[in-house]
């Protein structure tokens, strides 16, 4: 075969890889020098170039798409090798528990039963995992997917602020090199960010203050429209028995954060009361799921039923996070 | 898998000669070269790189701003001829300074330790 048939195809391969706007100059270069190459090459073997020439000089020049790569700029990280077992755990954790959530969904959905039977498989073992897999299971998927898009948009982030550190270091010093500004949470993970817990505690007081508030809508607010306040009425016995137990598992809340922002760190007690606190709010919310209503409108109980079940999941993962902290992978120490 | 001792000093004697790669063409650069003859002059030396390593790299130099280029019809077939821009030849001159100090410093160091 021509060998400059063979040097067209692969230059070819690598420029398709390549962007768009370097692709002509790139390939022309390249292609003179592989010519270029051979003809040495035919020189010191003193025989006119051939197939098995060309052949050795382009595995010595490596595969098209290691060669494009190297024709690019380097790239950047998106998950650093030390966050890349956390993430794959997360991701794969996180599909393993909506098929936990839903697969027995869907043996116990009637709708899915009524197309078993119509189908003529009514009974088999099998039967709802078609139409499992083609909603929840599938649909599961949309975790990883999310997860990858947000660590994107963060190594991109990343990799800007990167650039522009770099940019600023690279500049001429007459004084020696300062170290590199990284906020302390960073460096000490036990350490909060004051502004940040205000804010946040401040949040939560307003929220706890609205829904304290809310047995006394009519009053408080009375050019409201009906229909509203109505849509706001707690049911009563759960204003008369669990409500209170909220209140004080706020108050509990808003202390710890108070103790928080005046000690500047988490310390071992504050993270134990925390899980405590976490854990009797679970268990409250739990018995409010599944003793009863919460708010007399049907539509209102719904909405806050699915709110609180998220917010449950914001608990579960606090009291995870605390417990990790709580156990944290110490050095070894060095001794004589 | 834990490889071999040949392979693993191979590796990293690559690993050291990828350090100073930009610094040895750089030298070669105050005079224009094509790539073809700036290989065969680093090989010459016994600076060997692999084609497909060193191409690239002379379009990175150049697109960083390190080295010019342009198009010449001598005697042969069109060639690109890459020479040090004013950019390039500080760089070279910075690059050769760190390379004076950092081989005094491994010198001691390896004395040190003989």
């Amino acid at each position: 075969m021509d060998p400059n048939a063979i040097i067209e195809s692969y230059v070819g391969d690598v420029v398709g890889r390549i962007p768009r706007r370097q692709r002509a100059d790139v390939g022309f270069e390249l292609r003179s020098l592989l010519r270029e190459e051979l003809a040495g090459r035919a020189d010191e073997a003193d025989r006119p170039a051939d197939e098995p020439m060309v052949m050795e000089l382009l595995a010595a020049f490596g595969r098209p798409q290691e060669v494009a790569d190297r024709y690019r700029p380097a790239g950047f990280t998106v998950i650093r090798p030390a966050d890349a077992p956390g993430f794959a755990w997360f991701a794969l954790g996180g599909v393993a528990l909506q098929w936990a959530v839903t697969l027995p969904i869907a043996y116990a959905d009637p709708g899915v039963a009524e197309w078993a039977e119509s189908a003529g498989v009514a009974g088999a073992w099998w039967a709802p995992l078609p139409a499992w897999w083609l909603s929840g299971g599938l649909g599961a998927f949309w975790w990883p997917g999310f997860m990858i898009t947000l660590t994107l948009i963060a190594a991109i982030i990343r990799h800007r602020r990167d650039a522009t550190d770099a940019a600023t270091d690279s500049a001429p010093q007459a004084e020696p090199r300062v170290a590199p500004h990284i906020p302390p949470q960073v460096l000490d993970r036990d350490r909060v960010n004051r502004a940040g817990l205000v804010l946040a505690m401040s949040f939560g007081a307003l929220g706890a203050s609205v829904l304290i508030a809310l047995p006394w809508l009519a009053v408080i607010a009375p050019g409201l429209p009906q229909p509203v306040i109505e849509a706001f009425v707690f049911d009563p016995e759960f204003l008369a028995w669990r409500a209170p137990w909220f209140v004080v598992l706020w108050a509990m809340a808003f202390a710890v954060g108070l103790a928080l922002l005046i000690a500047g760190r988490y310390t071992r007690t504050i993270r134990l009361i925390s899980i405590a606190n976490d854990v009797a709010f679970l268990a409250l919310v739990t018995w409010s799921l599944t003793a009863g209503p919460i708010f007399v409108s049907p539509a209102a109980d719904d909405v806050t039923r699915v709110c609180l079940i998220g917010i449950m999941l914001v608990f579960v993962l606090d009291i995870v996070l605390h417990v990790r902290r709580l156990t944290p992978t110490r050095a070894p120490i060095l001794s004589n | 898998m834990v490889e071999g001792r040949p392979e693993q000093t191979g590796k990293l004697e690559q690993d050291l000669r990828k350090g100073v790669l930009v610094l040895a063409v750089l030298s070669q650069l105050q005079a224009p070269q094509y790539g073809y003859s700036l290989r065969q002059a680093l090989a010459e030396r016994g600076m060997p790189i692999e084609e497909g390593t060193l191409y690239p790299l002379l379009r990175r130099l150049e697109g960083q701003g390190l080295l010019a280029s342009e198009w010449r019809i001598d005697d042969g077939p069109p060639r690109r001829y890459y020479t040090l821009s004013p950019a390039g030849a500080e760089s070279y001159r910075d690059l050769t300074a760190a390379w004076g100090s950092l081989t005094s410093v491994v010198a001691a160091l390896l004395h040190e330790e003989n």
